[in-house]
């Protein structure tokens, strides 16, 4: 249900036609860079939980992993990220795990396509750091991903 | 929610040809590896069928243990269809994927699995192709190394050309579904 429901942030609201040409709209949006795997499977936990500083550790494992990174945007839209700058890759390298659980303001173009929003950053306009500072609420999302030996001691 | 969103179509249009990406990033082309049975494969499926291709390792424990399970199941429910899928992975650790040792773990997730690969000039062309980076990550002392690797799925035809991107995140469901909007059994 719940998964159900995040996918509905993903999807665009036209309907997508099958093999349609990349013909992209400038956008720009402030959102947080976000690890679309934790996000949208909620295996580690609520939507809520798997943002901001509570997820940041994991979010950079995710990304430095290679799975896809997201731009969640304040009305809740996910977008899905294609390339950041002058990146040669598809979403991908060190400009994306530096942004990890960043909310950012981006200016970029966005491509709907088979009912999913992607989007190529043009420029990240400025980077706001982790805004979202929910890991009094949730502590590390998940536990795991600090090993026990990486923590202070008392932790 | 998402099935309403995400309407199938059952109609095939605009068909790409090879080298001309459906999207704004330049993404897929030619390559030509070594396939588990040592025989030389391109872009090009042998057997004419669409093509579920996907950048990454066979004993990988990270994205990859996600990804070609998924793929697996897509190529299923596709079939069921009539619609005949082939997987391919293309090795991001040729340290570790041989023609030799690819075979048994890929074939553990589906038997129709194809692994790829090459040496490093002939990987590299298909990882430039594709758009994909792949960084070592660091040494585990039982698994080698483990590397770092763009993870969409792409859906090609039979020449090869990309038809789109496939977002791991996505379940078998909706991966299918989009699929389908592309092929169809009379293909």
């Amino acid at each position: 249900m719940m998964r159900s429901f995040i996918f509905g942030a993903l999807a665009a609201l036209a309907l997508p036609v099958a093999g349609q040409a990349a013909e992209g709209t400038r956008i720009q949006v402030t959102g947080e860079i976000i690890d679309t795997w934790c996000y949208f499977s909620g295996v580690m936990g609520s939507p809520d939980a798997v943002v901001g500083s509570a997820h940041h550790t994991c979010a950079l494992w995710c990304s430095a992993g290679g799975i896809p990174v997201g731009l969640l945007a304040e009305d809740g839209t996910v977008y899905m990220v294609l390339k950041v700058g002058e990146d040669d890759q598809t979403a991908g390298g060190d400009g994306i795990l530096k942004l990890a659980a960043h909310t950012v303001e981006a200016d970029g173009t966005l491509y709907e396509r088979d009912g999913l929003n992607y989007i190529v950053v043009n420029a990240v306009v400025s980077d706001l750091d982790i805004t979202n500072q929910n890991h009094d609420d949730y502590g590390n999302v998940p536990p795991f991903s600090i090993p026990a030996s990486a923590k202070p001691q008392g932790d | 929610m998402w099935r309403a969103l995400v309407t199938a179509f059952s109609v095939v249009v605009g068909m790409p040809a090879a080298g001309q990406s459906p999207f704004p990033v330049d993404i897929g082309g030619p390559y030509e590896l070594l396939d588990q049975f040592g025989e030389v494969r391109t872009e090009a499926d042998p057997d004419g069928k669409y093509q579920l291709v996907f950048f990454g390792y066979a004993n990988c424990l990270n994205i990859c243990s996600a990804a070609m399970p998924l793929m697996a199941q897509v190529v299923d429910d596709l079939g069921q269809d009539g619609i005949a899928v082939t997987p391919v992975m293309i090795t991001v650790a040729p340290d570790q994927d041989r023609v030799e040792t690819m075979g048994a773990p890929l074939g553990e997730i589906h038997p129709d699995f194809i692994g790829l690969t090459g040496d490093a000039d002939a990987l590299q062309a298909a990882y430039d192709a594709f758009k994909v980076e792949v960084e070592p990550l660091f040494e585990d002392p039982e698994y080698g190394w483990i590397y770092s690797h763009g993870s969409f799925v792409h859906l090609l035809n039979a020449d090869g050309a990309l038809l789109t991107l496939l977002p791991p995140v996505l379940d078998v469901g909706q991966v299918t579904k989009i699929a389908k909007t592309y092929i169809s059994p009379q293909d």
